[in-house]
């Protein structure tokens, strides 16, 4: 093996803990990139696999650019068309089933989450594709309420030919008789309900439409063919229609792609930190070497040779978080798929394979690994080779640059700090997250300079503490002689600590927000939950009569529901929320960040629209704009009068608007999720019975009482905060147990030192309180560097997310106290070993130590 | 023709009222083969000589050249070169490498040199087991007594066959067994392989072993003196 290999790896090995500890920050980062970013293709891969298996023989697939429902005149047209053999219509719905729908038993998983309900015109849709039926008949123009299934699914219901098929629909629960059984699926994908269009319309409340046109060619049509005919088929739709399959999908995507980009923003942090730390330890590790260094050099080591030793340290590490990294990466995607599966597949039906891993991404991740670890060990590498083969002989002979360097360094620093301040005010997230971290570059800058200020003012405040051991000036002073060793032990604890600050100020603001919002967008006595919340389309809602009936309950004071419509404004998906504004003001309301609560008005004299701030940044339009809503019919000039949030669809590029106008533009009268209000003096026990009583013919709502739900919510917010702290704090441990480590080599690199003081006459208690004096100072200025750090970078994350969420920003007292324990504490840790270790020291053996 | 040529060789550390000179127009010549020994209080400039020898350091004034090459007129690459091949160094703390074997420690000027790791190790055994260590080649430095570890410094020295061999203060931080044994082998060397050695040291009585002493103080040679041997006694 090469020499600079060699020592490297050698002396990789002989620091087998701290060897670790600089890798475990790669591990993590390139852990999230490369798991989180192999996650969301999977799901798309398998999306795109189970659209592809439903489109079997279909040449063309045609659905509304909208994404909703539409008249069938569409297909009429179509079929005038030159060239076009088969035309059929069809209403496809995903049905969410409630849990234990199929089987009744808790106890048991469910197999089966959802079905796909499937109207269709049975003559014409024998054009379409062959319907080989295993047993019984297929559908004829005179049934009702019966269905073609396949033969997994009646077997999954225990049903045969003859039976009844009971499903939730949008106006109750639904029999079906079945008739006609199909083979068992083949290809993944949801099990198919085929029922006559009339029922299935009923069934979803759809009355008189359809969402998905599947054409076919006449045979031997060639490419260029096929092309023409497309392009007739584009030509006569116009832009209302797109080809192509429905993606009941979209919205989930949306969200997932917004989680995506966050964990991998965090993955970066992480390398950053990850370098950060490597920097650090290869400063400790040059100047611990300085000695073998110049002896190489002496030797004859060329510097190339002293660069490419510390640079493959750097190198091997970088491969090594790397790859360990991409290894807990994958399993980490196995893990999140796993967990996704259930969700997954009752929400949209999606059977997920294994991770798909992108070479591409494979590469990014390690270069990125790798890339940060070189990088950061190149200012270090670069000092180590500037080691001159004199320092073999006289360690000590390179003070003199130092304190050039340091005044540079404070300059930069403060050049720095500016540029970030600049940044927050600037209100801009995409300046205000960068100006985060050169924050934390331009604490590392100054603290060099800072050093003696701050160790006088705590060494003042624990001098009085160690006044009888007589040692606390010394601690003190010990310090401030080395300004640029302790600037890297601090920095090194105080990114730590800046960290858990920062999550603290992060999760109290988040808290703090959420909370209000739940209590005012969910206040509501009852609700009834669909079972995929947030995402809208694959529910079945019901019928306007629930809302009727309930609203006729006695005690019951008002209801208000959501109804959803998928849109697009400019080529981007939105999602439309329609709302009753008197009865949802009454019952629930909207936490607004421009206008009020009169803006609820508004929305019932016009076209109008309240969005929310992921709405206003995706189509970068603003308050008093006019914007284009994309409807079955064309487009839709609405304006825009209000940005405010609910909860539930805060996540989502959302639009709020009168159902009014819902029904006018896109048809819609379904009810997606109900909240109700009841009269004060109403008995509670008796009217949540009847609401319940009622909501049974609806089974894919849960019908639940306000405040139960707000603790399961409040719950599951508490539980995901709690994991966002987690994180944080893995994210924190590497480098606290780096300042751990660098304390530990402070006292071993003065050894002799202490040995000289014993020889004094300084007692061992005395060493010892020396020892946790200093450690403890160190530990103070790594802390409060750490808390202007966190407060900083807290503040950042606040306002960058508040352009999304209105949230104020929360001062995290929690975070700051956690802080200040955690660094003290480590401190204390930190001196415990070595300050044992230097008091039992042999005073003879001690003064001999080089 | 010597090996070593000093003219004039000065060295001042720092400038203005804080200037010290460390070295005074020291101009010395040894010759291939020669065992000098460079004795003088604390301070005098000793190490400072060898340093500027070895090229580990730059003279202020005057020159130094190491067979044949003017080290003014080399830069660091070629220095670095020239040591590798022409020099080995020896010192008060043996200065190994603590993460490699006895063995690779010795290798390590060839290995630098770009030999094969198979063939420098070769080499380093054999200098070892002639140094008596043939039975510790894979143990590390601090499984090695002081007198062990120098006697790795000693063979990582010679093992690119170097003319020169320049020691600081070899046995400074052995006890008097191991010191005798030391400088014992540095003669050996010397004598029996031909290698100029010149070695600092404070003791009198390891001074004795070498050729010839020079007597330095104040950055000045006071005193040079030729020592008459009995082969048998050294």
């Amino acid at each position: 093996m090469n020499i600079q290999l060699t020592l490297a790896t050698r002396y990789l090995l002989g620091r087998k803990l701290r060897t670790f500890l600089t890798t475990l920050a790669i591990i993590f980062g390139v852990l999230l990139i490369f798991g989180m970013n192999t996650v969301l293709p999977t799901m798309i891969a398998a999306l795109q696999a189970n659209v592809q298996g439903a489109e079997g023989s279909v040449d063309f697939t045609i659905t509304s650019a909208a994404g909703g429902s539409f008249e069938p005149a569409a297909a009429e047209q179509l079929r005038q068309l030159d060239g076009v053999r088969a035309v059929a219509a069809s209403l496809q719905r995903t049905v969410n089933l409630p849990a234990d729908f199929v089987d009744g038993d808790s106890s048991r998983p469910d197999t089966l989450n959802a079905i796909k309900l499937i109207g269709i015109t049975p003559e014409i849709a024998r054009s379409i594709r062959a319907y080989p039926l295993v047993e019984g008949r297929y559908l004829n123009d005179s049934d009702n309420a019966s269905a073609v299934i396949s033969q997994t699914l009646a077997d999954a219901c225990s049903v045969k030919v003859g039976d009844t098929l009971r499903l939730p629909s949008a106006a109750g629960m639904t029999e079906l008789t079945i008739v006609g059984l199909l083979p068992g699926r083949l290809a993944a994908g949801n099990e198919d309900v085929f029922v006559p269009l009339a029922q299935a319309q009923k069934m979803t409340g759809e009355t008189g439409k359809v969402n998905l046109i599947e054409l076919n060619v006449q045979a031997f049509a060639d490419e260029s063919r096929r092309a023409e005919i497309q392009a007739a088929i584009e030509a006569s739709l116009g832009e209302n229609f797109r080809i192509g399959a429905l993606m009941a999908g979209d919205e989930l995507f949306a969200t997932l792609e917004l989680g995506q980009v966050g964990l991998s923003i965090f993955g970066v942090l992480a390398l950053f930190m990850g370098g950060f730390i490597i920097f650090n330890t290869f400063r400790t590790v040059v100047s611990e070497r300085r000695r073998d260094i110049g002896m190489l050099r002496a030797l004859g080591a060329t510097r190339g040779v002293i660069l490419g030793m510390i640079l493959a340290e750097g190198l091997i590490q970088g491969l090594l978080g790397s790859g360990i990294g991409l290894f807990l990466g994958y399993w980490m995607a196995v893990g999140v798929i796993r967990i996704a599966q259930g969700p997954m597949s009752s929400f949209i039906n999606l059977q997920l394979g294994w991770p798909v891993i992108s070479p591409g991404l494979v590469f990014v991740s390690v270069l990125a690994g790798m890339g940060v670890t070189v990088l950061a060990g190149l200012i270090p590498a670069f000092s180590a080779s500037r080691v001159t083969p004199l320092e073999a002989l006289r360690p000590s002979a390179s003070e003199t640059s130092i304190k050039r360097q340091t005044g540079y360094g404070f300059i930069a620093g403060v050049g720095l700090a500016m540029l970030s301040l600049a940044a927050i005010f600037s209100r801009q997230a995409a300046l205000i997250i960068p100006g985060g971290l050169l924050f934390l570059v331009s604490l590392v800058l100054v603290s060099p300079a800072l050093v003696r200020p701050f160790a006088n003012i705590f060494g003042r405040l624990t001098a009085p503490i160690f006044a009888r051991q007589g040692i606390g000036g010394l601690a003190q002073n010990n310090l401030s002689r080395q300004p640029t060793r302790v600037a890297v032990t601090a920095s090194a604890s105080m990114l730590g600590l800046a960290v858990i600050v920062a999550a603290g100020g992060l999760v109290s603001s988040m808290t703090g927000m959420l909370g209000g919002m739940l209590k005012d967008s969910l206040g509501s006595d009852y609700l009834l939950v669909p079972p995929s919340i947030g995402v809208w389309s694959s529910n079945v809602g019901a019928t306007p009569a629930l809302a009727e009936s309930l609203r006729g309950l006695d005690g019951v004071e008002a209801v208000s529901t959501f109804r959803y419509a998928a849109s697009k404004t400019n080529g981007l998906a939105v999602s439309l929320i329609g709302i009753e504004p008197g009865d949802f003001e009454r019952v629930s309301g909207l936490v607004f960040s421009e206008g009020n609560r009169s803006s609820y008005a508004e929305l019932t004299e016009a076209r109008t629209l309240i969005v929310n701030g992921s709405f206003l940044i995706a189509t970068k339009t603003r308050v008093g704009d006019t914007v284009e809503l994309l409807t079955p019919t064309g487009r839709i000039p609405y304006r825009i009068v209000a940005a405010a949030t609910d909860l539930l669809n805060a996540k989502l590029t959302t639009a709020y608007l009168s159902q009014a106008n819902l029904q006018a533009d896109f048809g819609v009268t379904e009810d997606v999720f109900l909240q109700l209000d009841l009269r004060d003096s109403a008995d509670q026990q008796a009217i949540g019975a009847k609401v319940r009583a009622l909501a049974a013919a609806y089974p894919q709502f849960k019908a639940i009482s306000g405040a139960e739900y707000y603790a399961s919510l409040m719950g599951m917010l508490e539980a995901a905060f709690l994991g966002i702290y987690l994180l944080f704090a893995l994210l924190a441990l590497p480098s606290l147990i780096a300042m751990l480590n660098t304390l530990a080599i402070n006292v071993i690199e003065r050894t002799r030192e202490i040995g000289m003081l014993r020889a004094l006459g300084s007692t061992r208690s005395q060493i010892r309180a020396l020892v946790l004096a200093e450690a403890l100072l160190l530990a103070a200025i790594g802390t409060v560097f750490g808390i202007l750090g966190g407060l900083y970078l807290g503040y950042a994350l606040v306002t960058a997310i508040e352009v999304i969420f209105p949230m104020g920003y929360y001062f995290p007292m929690s975070g700051i106290l956690a802080a200040l324990v955690t660094g003290l504490l480590f401190g204390a840790l930190a001196a415990i070993i070595p300050a044992r270790q230097a008091a039992a020291m042999n005073v003879v053996e001690a003064l001999r130590y080089e | 023709m010597s090996l070593i040529t000093t003219s004039k060789l000065t060295k001042i550390y720092g400038s203005g009222a804080t200037a010290v000179t460390a070295l005074d127009h020291v101009s010395i010549s040894i010759q291939p083969g020669e065992f000098v020994a460079v004795m003088g209080p604390s301070g005098c400039g000793k190490s400072t000589l060898l340093h500027l020898i070895g090229g580990l350091d730059k003279a202020s004034q005057g020159s130094v050249s190491v067979d044949g090459h003017n080290l003014n007129d080399l830069d660091d690459d070629s220095l670095t070169k020239l040591r590798r091949r022409k020099m080995g160094f020896v010192f008060q703390f043996y200065n190994l490498i603590p993460v490699l074997t006895a063995l690779e420690n010795a290798a390590l000027p060839v290995t630098l040199d770009g030999s094969q790791p198979a063939e420098a190790q070769k080499k380093a055994a054999e200098w070892l087991s002639r140094f008596g260590l043939g039975g510790r080649l894979s143990h590390r430095p601090d499984q090695l007594s002081g007198g062990q570890q120098q006697r790795v410094a000693i063979a990582r020295a010679l093992v690119a066959e170097p003319q020169l061999i320049l020691a600081d203060e070899p046995t400074g931080n052995l006890d008097t067994k191991s010191s005798d044994e030391i400088a014992g082998l540095l003669r050996q060397v010397s004598k029996e392989l031909g290698r100029a050695v010149i070695m600092v040291t404070h003791d009198p009585r390891i001074a004795a072993y070498a050729d010839r002493i020079i007597f330095l103080k104040d950055g000045k040679v006071v005193e040079e003196t030729i020592l008459e041997k009995n082969s048998q006694n050294h």
